[in-house]
Order: structure tokens, then C-alpha cells, then sequence
């Protein structure tokens, strides 16, 4: 495994040539807490020494791993859009609320 | 129990006379389509996401399916059941967590899935009515084209069917804004027991919201669990499709902190304000081990709080930015849009997730989610974590078959006045020996006696027709349970509809408390 701060790669895209070795050689995980790890930017495992007893760790082609993480995000695109029209982003209201409660410079 | 008790008491399959008595009964009314018979169709109508020991599974496998796609043809299948004695279950989506859909004393299941017809829609008065057999999501789908929705969001949101949220009397993650189930159905037809078809709402039903004539029925007919007939066609309330959500998701160095803030955003008043939800130590541990979101937290994240709001964007803006104020004077740290974003869209449909718990040592294993709720009051939500958790670590100890995931409390009303307090609780199934389940079933006993003993109700959403809890019932209604035995034989004469739930037997003179046990 490599040192957590590395950057991470995002994955190639879905339109990418297919290589058989290519899909079936992840990057080299990085560990992100005792018991997890991640490969691509956002993919997230289980350490896999916790999957030898009971369940086995699958071996997944590149572009499934990555399939299914962007699908994800297009599930929960889909449902915020089937909830309202649009989505109300809290950082932009924290920023209003700290600059509003900041205090006021005295008057020049 | 042996097949020489009468039919609404035996556990044991029809025989094949009875059979086909049964089905030659059954098809003058209806298609042959709509007869199923065969064991796929049967077993995957006894299925239901509460665990249970696999090797028990076929104890509870209908004799007949049958798959009506009109009220008339409802009311015909349960006059044939109550002629001949034979059990009748309603099943919708399924996705109930306290075995209402189960045939436990086999009989027919009457899946409703084909009576999902929207059958008006009323854009002046603002309903639609629909067949039962419709899911919510399939239906805010249609009213989006016309700037609709209906808002009852249960966690089993995309497969769950308005039939099933009547038969429940659901919860909805929204209810602090729009009201549960029981608010949303304005009126529904109603198949009795007795195969007769009432219409039942406020006074007239139809598209009246509120009525002072007559007894109040409506609610009668809803929370039964199918114990008192099948609802068949439902006029429902409609709001304008939200323009704007926002729903922020909070990090505390402590659960006090947390506790109290949840309960001052919801004690706020703001208008738009669809309710809040408490994540405890034990949920936040559960996600920081498993959970994409939350496992790069850091350690000093000991507690979360989700607040949701919808409505138009100007008031979401000036009442979000009001809960930020009051978030901010509890300590709070906003978690990012990310997680805030994601996490809120992924609570409409927590049936996907497939799950995973840990052994003792650490070692993965395939679980299966179940939940165990209740309606506790704010003050009473810390002392009822603390003993709910107590009991989940007394059960771990004796064994690796269950996993304490942890706790969520959500608001149930606008004023905060008291939350839907559950605990999540992995179950590794295929372990789930006699042994181990009659372990679950003690625990989900004591689960509700705490509930109980802190003024609480023990369950706000799933009902309590469970082992377990369902021995508390008579305790938690007092006098309210011989009314509700007086009801079910009045009602239902011949105990055919759903038999078997919420200890019901006792209205015909039979203690089956301990049936299977």
C-alpha cells in the first residue's frame, strides 16, 4: 500500500479502449483506516485481511469497479432531482451565516 | 398444532381437495393469470426482509397467490376465503419490518402489485386517487408533470406500495413537513373480511380532509396490519413538487451536544422544516468502519444530526440559514456538501444497501439489516440508547450472529415532541439457528419494554405484530387491546383475515402466543 496522501486516480473513462490487463490490474491501494482502503478516487474496500474467513474478496475489472461507483452518484443525482428541482448547497448558507456574524469593523 | 385443527389455527398446507376446492372456487372471478400456484410464485410471496431462520422459511408459504386488478375482485377472492374458512393475506411491497405480508397460517395471499392505476387526478382539489398496488415513487413520477408530489418517503421509499403504507399506518421521513400516511390518505375503499366493501375517510370520505360526522373510522382501518381487510383504491393528498431542498448533516465532538441540538432545531418553528434525525457513538463507529462517507472522519466525530428541508427556495435559504445559526450555538461542524448531499438521497431507499457486519475478530461476514423502532419522547431518547445498546451487547457476547450497527433517532412531529428511535441490528441469517433466534426474539421483548417503561410506544412505523414485542401489546393498550379483540370478531367472524397477528386468536377463545416458538 502507498502513503495516504498521494493523489489518487480517478480511473479512466467510460468511453477508454479496453485492455484485458489493464482492467484486471487496479492502482496499488491506499489504506485510509484500520480496517479500509481505496483504489481509485472515492472507491473504497474493506482491508482484505478482514474478508479471509467468511466471506472472500472479489476480484472486480476495472471498469465494473468504476461503473458501479458512478452509478451511485447517478442514483443519487437522480433522486435529489425527484425530491425538488433543485438542491440548496449548506456551504453557501455557512458562508452567509459566518460573514454575517462576523463582527462589524469600526466605522473609518 | 395438527391438521385436525380448524382452518384459520392450522399452520399445515391445505390438503388437495381443499385445493382444489380452493381454486375452482376462485376461477369464475378470476383470470387464470391470476390464479399462481406454483412454487416460485408462492415462496417469493413469503419472503420479507425481517430476518428469519432460513430453515423455517417453509412454515409460511401461501397455498395460493392470487393477483385481483379490481376492488370487485378482491371483495370476491376474501367472500370465497370466508366461505370456506381458508386464511387471506394482503401483501403489497412487501418491505414491512414486523411480518405484516407473512401467511403464517398459509391460506391465499392477495398480492395487489396489478391494481396500480392512477384512476383520477384532480388538479383543482389537489388529490389523486390510485389503485393500492402503486408505489410512491412510480406515482411522484407522473405528478411531476404536473408540478406534484406525493409526500410519503419511507426508508423503502422506491418499492413499498401505498397499500402497504395504509395496512401500516407508515412513517415518513418528511412527516415533520407534510404529515405520515395516515395525514396524506384522505378516504380509501376497504375490503372487509366478509368480503363486504366500505368506503371509509372522514365522514363521507372522497376528498374531504376533515369531518366532525360520525365515528372517526379511518384510522381504524389503517395501522391493522391486514387484520381487518385490504384497501383497494385510495384518494390521496397532493403538495407542489418541492422547488428547493436542503438538507445539512452535522459533526459533534459529543452525543449530549448532539441530543440537545436536534431537539432546538426542531423546537425552531421553521416552516419549511421536514425533520432531523440523531446519528448516536454506536451509528457513527458503524459508518467510520464501513461507510465510504464517514470512514475518512476524523476520531473526534462522535455523534451526527441531519436536519431536511423543502419548499420554495427563498424559504429554504432564510429558514436553512436559521438552523446553521442554531447548529453553530451547539457546537456543530457542517460535514460538507458532499456528504450532505449524498447521504440525504441515499435515506429514500435504504433497502438497496447490501450490508456487511463484523465478527467479534474483526472478519467480514454477510448480514442482514433489521431495525427495531420505537416513538420515545426527546427528554427519554438518551436513557433509551444507553439500555437498547446494553441489551444488543449482552446478545453479542453470547454470540457472533448479531451486530450492533448503531442508532438514529428522527423527529416525528414539527414541534419535536417525540422521535422514531431505532436500532439497526445486523443478523448473519444463515446462522440463525432456534437457538440464536429464540435469543432475538427475548432481546426484541426487552427492546420494547424499555420503550414502554420510558412512556414510549414500541413502534412508530413498522407495528408490533412481532414475536417478541407483540407480547407487550395487551400491556402498552391497557383496556384499548379487549376493545381491539371486540372489534376483530366483530368484524371478522370466522378469523380468516391475516390470522396469527397481534396475539388476535384470544377474540375466538385461543392463546396461540407461544404458536412456533
Amino acid at each position: 500500500m502507498r502513503d495516504v496522501d498521494q493523489e489518487q486516480d480517478p480511473g479512466p473513462a467510460a468511453t477508454a479502449p479496453y485492455r484485458f490487463a489493464d482492467q484486471h490490474t487496479p492502482p496499488a491501494a491506499q489504506r485510509v483506516s484500520e480496517v479500509a482502503r481505496t483504489t481509485f478516487e472515492h472507491v473504497y474496500e474493506v482491508d482484505p485481511r478482514l474478508m479471509e474467513v467468511h466471506v472472500l474478496q472479489q476480484v472486480f475489472p476495472n471498469w465494473d469497479t468504476l461503473r458501479i461507483m458512478r452509478s451511485r452518484q447517478d442514483h443519487l443525482e437522480w433522486m435529489h432531482h425527484h425530491f425538488a428541482e433543485k438542491v440548496v448547497t449548506g456551504s453557501e448558507l455557512l458562508a452567509e451565516v459566518e460573514r454575517e456574524s462576523a463582527p462589524t469593523p469600526p466605522p473609518l | 398444532m395438527t391438521i385436525t385443527e380448524p382452518a384459520p389455527f392450522t399452520t399445515e398446507p391445505l390438503s388437495d381437495d381443499r385445493l382444489h376446492q380452493l381454486v375452482s372456487a376462485l376461477r369464475p372471478v378470476l383470470d387464470d393469470d391470476q390464479i399462481l400456484l406454483a412454487k416460485t410464485d408462492r415462496y417469493n410471496r413469503a419472503r420479507v426482509p425481517a430476518p428469519f431462520p432460513v430453515h423455517r422459511w417453509s412454515e409460511r408459504v401461501p397455498d395460493v397467490v392470487v393477483m385481483p386488478r379490481t376492488t370487485e375482485q378482491v371483495a370476491a377472492v376474501v367472500r370465497i376465503a370466508n366461505d370456506l374458512r381458508i386464511p387471506v393475506v394482503p401483501r403489497d411491497g412487501g418491505t414491512g419490518l414486523t411480518d405484516g405480508a407473512v401467511p403464517m397460517r398459509r391460506g391465499i395471499v392477495v398480492d395487489v402489485k396489478k391494481m396500480n392505476q392512477i384512476h383520477e387526478l384532480d388538479l383543482v382539489n389537489r388529490t389523486v386517487t390510485v389503485g393500492t398496488g402503486i408505489s410512491m415513487l412510480k406515482l411522484n413520477e407522473r405528478l411531476a408533470q404536473h408540478g406534484l408530489f406525493y409526500p410519503d418517503d419511507p426508508a423503502s421509499y422506491p418499492c413499498s406500495l401505498v397499500g402497504g403504507r395504509i395496512g401500516t399506518s407508515g412513517w415518513s421521513l418528511i412527516g415533520s413537513r407534510y404529515g405520515h400516511t395516515r395525514d396524506l390518505v384522505l378516504s380509501f375503499d376497504h375490503v372487509l373480511p366478509t368480503g363486504e366493501v366500505l368506503h371509509v375517510g372522514d365522514g363521507i370520505g372522497g376528498k374531504i380532509s376533515k369531518s366532525s360526522s360520525g365515528y372517526q373510522l379511518k384510522h381504524l382501518f389503517m395501522g391493522h396490519q391486514g387484520t381487518l381487510g385490504i384497501a383497494t383504491k385510495a384518494t390521496l393528498k397532493l403538495f407542489p413538487k418541492p422547488e428547493a431542498e436542503l438538507s445539512p448533516f452535522w459533526a459533534f465532538d459529543n452525543y449530549e451536544n448532539a441530543h440537545a441540538c436536534t431537539g432546538a432545531l426542531a423546537r425552531a418553528g421553521v416552516a419549511t422544516f421536514a425533520g432531523a434525525v440523531l446519528f448516536d457513538e454506536h451509528k457513527v463507529a458503524y459508518l467510520r468502519r464501513d461507510d465510504e462517507a464517514y470512514i475518512p472522519q476524523p476520531a473526534d466525530v462522535r455523534a451526527l444530526v441531519c436536519s431536511v428541508m423543502y419548499g420554495y427556495e427563498d424559504e429554504v435559504r432564510a429558514g436553512g440559514k436559521r438552523l446553521f445559526r442554531i447548529a453553530k450555538e451547539h457546537g456543530a461542524r457542517y460535514l460538507g456538501d458532499e456528504i450532505s448531499e449524498g447521504d440525504w438521497a441515499a435515506r429514500h431507499d435504504r433497502y438497496a444497501t447490501p450490508l456487511h457486519g463484523r465478527t467479534k475478530d474483526g472478519q467480514v461476514i454477510p448480514m442482514s439489516w433489521h431495525c427495531e423502532d420505537a416513538a420515545v419522547n426527546f427528554s427519554n431518547v438518551p436513557a433509551v440508547s444507553r439500555a437498547w445498546h446494553k441489551i444488543l451487547a449482552d446478545l453479542r457476547r453470547k454470540t457472533d450472529v448479531f451486530d450492533d450497527w448503531g442508532m438514529f433517532a428522527y423527529t416525528s412531529a414539527a414541534t419535536g415532541v417525540d422521535y422514531l428511535t431505532e436500532i439497526d441490528v445486523g443478523i448473519w441469517e444463515q446462522r440463525l439457528d432456534d437457538a440464536a433466534w429464540a435469543a432475538w426474539v427475548q432481546a426484541k421483548r426487552e427492546i420494547a419494554a424499555v420503550a414502554l417503561a420510558h412512556g414510549g410506544s414500541m413502534s412508530a412505523c413498522h407495528g408490533s405484530c412481532r414475536e417478541g414485542e407483540v407480547d407487550l401489546l395487551p400491556q402498552e393498550l391497557g383496556k384499548g387491546f379487549d376493545v381491539m379483540l371486540d372489534v376483530k370478531r366483530a368484524l371478522d367472524p370466522n378469523n380468516i383475515m391475516n390470522p396469527g397477528k397481534y396475539l388476535l386468536d384470544r377474540a375466538y377463545g385461543r392463546d396461540t402466543t407461544d404458536e412456533g416458538r
